[in-house]
């Protein structure tokens, strides 16, 4: 992975950098030591390791700004990092710039219940916003897998997804406000802290949502609180064929049902969870859909009975449904436990998150079924049906020579195979480091020029987090001197990474 | 209204490259563009001072539709109401309930089209339940300010590829750039809906039983306190989903009454005429000399915040809509110059938002339609701005008060 090319004449001011960082956050949250900054070479993608110059965690809005004013002034580059959780490489460090990391910007400020909004720091875990409401019957929507420890700032940065996003919509739909630090230190609020308080002015609160931490350091966030949902029930649907199972995900949606979640395991991911959860899948199973319905009792029963008409007309073998909360925990758990269940099987494997329209679901998986043949790799299916975000898990090897760049080529096709069907790179991980380069699969140069001219109304000498997401530099200075009409002339001489 | 400084014949554009050539020349010309669907909402926002003028009603086509898969994409100049009968044929709908304002612009309302309802992201009562414009819009196609034709987000429900410019170019009221298609998320329609009309008791216990309702999930898509056309001031409850579900939640709501007498109940039609009435303003009656102001605010502020405007006379009549949220509002001020300050003034005080919906061009160019931003947020957006329009020709001053 190419990045920008490390500035030794910064790497060789590491100390006197730190020494005024202390000045800023105290002695203890500079971290200078090589032992120490090791931890923080990589996020949730290992495959990408690059030692932090220093690692800074500031304990406040202020310190935030201070530290970003005294790296803007001396040109240092900033990558910003909640919990390091990115599957993508968006908090991969750079050799020559700080890691500024959210942990202890960690407290829940307020809970305005009768408003229904919490503002939170942006280092609190996902998780924990739920728990302090909780008491009020008052939850936080957005669910990533990775709650328990991915924090609310790298959710916004990554607009996180969740397994209940079909129904809820994803972390952007859930953001009311932001607290946001530029690259200079200026402290900006957008939105504000109830429904509609960012209206009537530009919304650089949605596209700050997603923009994996190139933007602005966000300081504080808004979010939505709602209800939590009376009852929720889960219906387990296997089938006969892969097809079968994707027609049904059509089908629910299409006699007006939106479920909760809807998620998908395919014959490979239940038989390594069968393992673990010594529980037999029907032989005749190749498929198996897992459907959540929730709300008030009347209505979810309600809807049980429609999607399971549904399902049994679609030729589902066999149908399950949740009637406790322990049994509806339980049918969850093959679908919690399939990524370490695949772990089990294969020393390493690789997981993308390429998102297509739904009917385009067969079509895809019969690529895929191509492309482990072409590569000799094996894969696993387990995913977001109802929102059409596929996560492949391809296995291989990495103490086999060639094998992680196999598995890197067959993820890759896949993602070019869902662009190909009018889908996207990146249903929730992001691009960071990992998809920077399949970026023009997607896009134009110049849609891709539109987006990088936003990075230099935000921070134009690209000091933050750069490197991610796009496979050129913005190179904002020289874009305002080019008057080339029509945009086919701008970018024919720019260098990729 | 929008004023062209020059009378030029508008232009109609046909295609993306019609509207890619037309800023071209206006470029290269040194013109300025006044871009409109097909301007049932010129009066909201600033004026645009503009020398020539683009209405993008001709680019009205219907990409794809694709129910079970919830999106529909369409060319930015479809109206509305077209756009709403399609979905209507497959039992689905714009779960953010686009406002025409017909009555409030004098405008014919039918012709109300897509790109008007993205670039200016109003939403209407649905918004408690549902969500926003800008959460249903999933990719854009646009031209910037130089005519590069530029698309960004996609059609699936779930994208973290690159910056969201479909969120950012949604409620840019064309400043950014034109629109030339939109593809929208849409859902299916409620099965069942009810309305409960309940009599309005005092600001502050009505903000109560909105609270109290909304603490639990009960899927009620709209509630809003209004003056009916007979004068009675009352509580409207919407509450949608299936038929059993609204049922129960029904008897839930009612359990929530306790002690307030004299409630009935409208289903379907009538209640989607109640529910068009509140998204329309109709309610509101303004009369033709009289501002209009839309107000966001936390709920729990909003019993105050009316009684303090009442008594200073900045409020003459107002509805109140996302469950105590928003306040819709007619002003009468012998001086509107004295009433417009001070009613923002008092909006600022509690971080409320006071945007001025309807009001004669000159004093809509003097204060600013919008609410006033900080200086560094206005310096972003100019920045913004410039990165998509470097030359400023996109509806100058629409959503800047130029000095
Ligand atoms: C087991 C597992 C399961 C997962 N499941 C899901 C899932 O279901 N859905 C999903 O969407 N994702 C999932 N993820 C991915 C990941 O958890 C999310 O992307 C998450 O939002 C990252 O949060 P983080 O705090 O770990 O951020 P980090 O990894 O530390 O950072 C992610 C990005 O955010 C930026 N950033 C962090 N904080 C800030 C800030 N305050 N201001 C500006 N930028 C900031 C960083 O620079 C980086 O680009 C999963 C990951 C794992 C390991
Ligand atoms: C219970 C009630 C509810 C009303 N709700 C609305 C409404 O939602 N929208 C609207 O445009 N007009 C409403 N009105 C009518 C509005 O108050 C008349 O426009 C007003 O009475 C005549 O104007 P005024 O400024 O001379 O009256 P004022 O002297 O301001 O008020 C007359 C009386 O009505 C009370 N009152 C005024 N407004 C309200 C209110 N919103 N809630 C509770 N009490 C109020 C005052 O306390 C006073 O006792 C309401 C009136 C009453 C009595």
């Amino acid at each position: 992975m190419q990045m920008p090319h490390p500035s030794q004449d910064i790497i060789s001011q590491r100390e006197t950098l730190a020494a005024g960082l202390r000045q800023i956050v105290g002695s203890e949250w500079v971290i200078s030591d090589e032992v120490e900054r090791k931890p923080y070479q990589c996020d949730g993608i290992t495959a990408y390791m690059a030692m932090p110059l220093l690692v800074v965690l500031p304990a406040s809005t202020e310190e935030v700004r201070a530290v970003l004013r005294f790296c803007h002034e001396r040109g240092v580059k900033v990558v910003p990092r909640g919990s390091g959780t990115s599957l993508s490489g968006g908090a991969l460090p750079l050799e020559d710039g700080i890691l500024l990391v959210t942990s202890r910007l960690c407290s829940v400020v307020e809970v305005d219940a009768p408003n229904r909004v919490a503002r939170v720091q942006p280092g609190v875990p996902n998780i924990a916003i739920s728990e302090a409401v909780s008491h009020l019957g008052l939850c936080y929507m957005p669910d990533p897998s990775s709650q328990l420890i991915s924090t609310i700032g790298g959710n916004v940065a990554e607009n996180a997804g969740g397994v209940h996003c079909l129904k809820y919509g994803v972390t952007a739909d859930h953001i009311l406000g932001l607290q946001l630090v530029l690259m200079t230190g200026e402290l900006l609020q957008l939105g504000g802290a109830f429904l509609g308080a960012s209206e009537g002015e530009l919304d650089l609160m949605g596209v700050l949502t997603g923009s994996e931490g190139l933007l602005g350091v966000v300081t504080e966030i808004a979010v939505r609180l709602e209800p939590v949902p009376e009852v929720a029930r889960v219906i387990s649907m296997s089938f006969p064929s892969v097809e079968k199972a994707c027609e049904c995900v059509g089908a629910i949606i299409g006699v007006g049902v939106i479920p909760a979640g809807l998620e998908f395991m395919d014959r490979k991911v239940l038989d390594a969870v069968s393992v673990l959860i010594r529980e037999r899948f029907d032989d005749r199973t190749e498929a198996l859909l897992l459907c959540e319905l929730d709300g008030t009792a009347v209505e979810v029963d309600a809807l049980v009975h429609v999607v399971s008409d549904v399902a049994r007309a679609q030729g589902a073998i066999e149908l399950k449904v949740s009637t406790t909360e322990e049994e509806r925990q339980r049918i969850w758990s093959s679908r919690k436990l399939a990524f370490s269940a695949i772990g089990k099987l294969c020393p390493d494997y690789y997981c993308t998150d390429g998102t297509i329209p739904r009917n385009k679901l067969p079509e895809v998986l019969n690529t895929m079924a191509e492309l482990s043949e072409k590569y000799g790799l094996d894969y696993a299916n387990c995913f977001h049906a109802g929102d059409g975000n596929l996560h492949p898990i391809i296995m291989y090897d990495a103490a086999k020579p060639g094998d992680l760049e196999k598995a890197e080529a067959f993820g890759a096709d896949v993602l070019i195979a869902c662009v190909n069907v009018g889908g996207v790179l990146s249903g929730e991980h992001g691009i960071g480091v990992e998809k920077r380069d399949l970026m023009t699969h997607q896009f134009t140069d110049v849609d891709l020029h539109q987006q990088q001219m936003l990075k230099c109304a935000f921070d134009p000498q690209e000091l933050l987090n750069p490197g991610k997401v796009f496979p050129t530099a913005c190179r904002c200075a020289e874009f305002g001197r080019m008057h080339v009409r029509g945009g086919a002339l701008r970018f024919a001489d720019i260098p990729r990474f | 209204m929008t004023q062209i400084q020059q009378t030029q014949a508008r232009e109609h554009p046909s295609s993306t490259q019609d509207v890619a050539d037309i800023i071209m020349d206006a470029a290269s010309a040194g013109h300025s563009l006044a871009i409109t669907g097909n301007g049932t909402r010129c009066g909201f926002g600033n004026p645009v001072t503009a020398s020539r003028a683009m209405a993008l009603g001709g680019l009205d086509s219907v990409d794809f539709y694709d129910p079970e898969d919830l999106v529909i994409r369409v060319g930015a100049g479809l109206t509305l109401d077209a756009l709403e009968a399609m979905l209507a044929a497959k039992g689905q709908y714009l779960p953010f309930e686009p406002p025409r304002y017909t009555g409030l612009y004098g405008t014919d309302g039918a012709r109300s089209t897509v790109g008007g309802a993205v670039a200016t992201a109003l939403s209407g009562p649905r918004r408690i339940l549902n969500g926003a414009v800008r959460d249903f819009v999933l990719g854009v196609e646009g031209v910037n300010g130089q005519g590069d034709i530029f698309k960004a987000g996609g059609r699936t429900m779930k994208n973290v590829t690159g910056y969201d410019l479909s969120k950012l170019l949604t409620g840019s009221c064309g400043t950014l750039a034109v629109l030339t298609a939109v593809t929208l998320k849409v859902l299916p329609a409620p099965r069942a809906e009810v309305t409960l009309i309940v009599p309005a008791q005092t600001l502050e216990e009505d903000a109560a039983l909105f609270r109290t309702i909304r603490a639990l999930p009960l899927g009620v898509g709209g509630l809003a306190r209004r003056v009916s056309p007979s004068g009675q001031c009352e509580v409207l409850i919407r509450i949608e989903g299936t038929e059993p579900g609204v049922a129960g939640n029904r008897a839930v709501v009612e359990g929530l009454l306790q002690g307030r007498e004299g409630a009935r109940v409208v289903e379907r039609t009538e209640s989607a005429a109640l529910w068009q009435d509140v998204r329309e303003l109709t309610c509101l009656a303004p009369r033709a000399d009289e501002l209009v102001w839309r107000v966001n605010l936390p709920g729990t502020a909003m019993p105050a915040f009316v009684a303090e405007a009442r008594r200073a006379g900045c409020i003459s009549r107002f509805f109140v809509d996302w469950a105590g949220g928003i306040v819709f509002s007619t002003m009468r001020g012998v001086q509107p110059e004295v009433d417009v300050l001070r009613y923002r003034k008092m909006a600022e005080k509690i971080g409320a938002k006071a945007m001025l919906l309807r009001g004669p061009d000159a004093i809509r160019a003097q204060f600013g339609a919008f609410p006033p931003i900080t200086a560094g947020l206005a310096a972003l957006a100019g920045r913004t701005r410039a990165a998509f329009d470097p030359g400023g020709l996109l509806n100058p001053g629409r959503m800047t008060v130029q000095a």
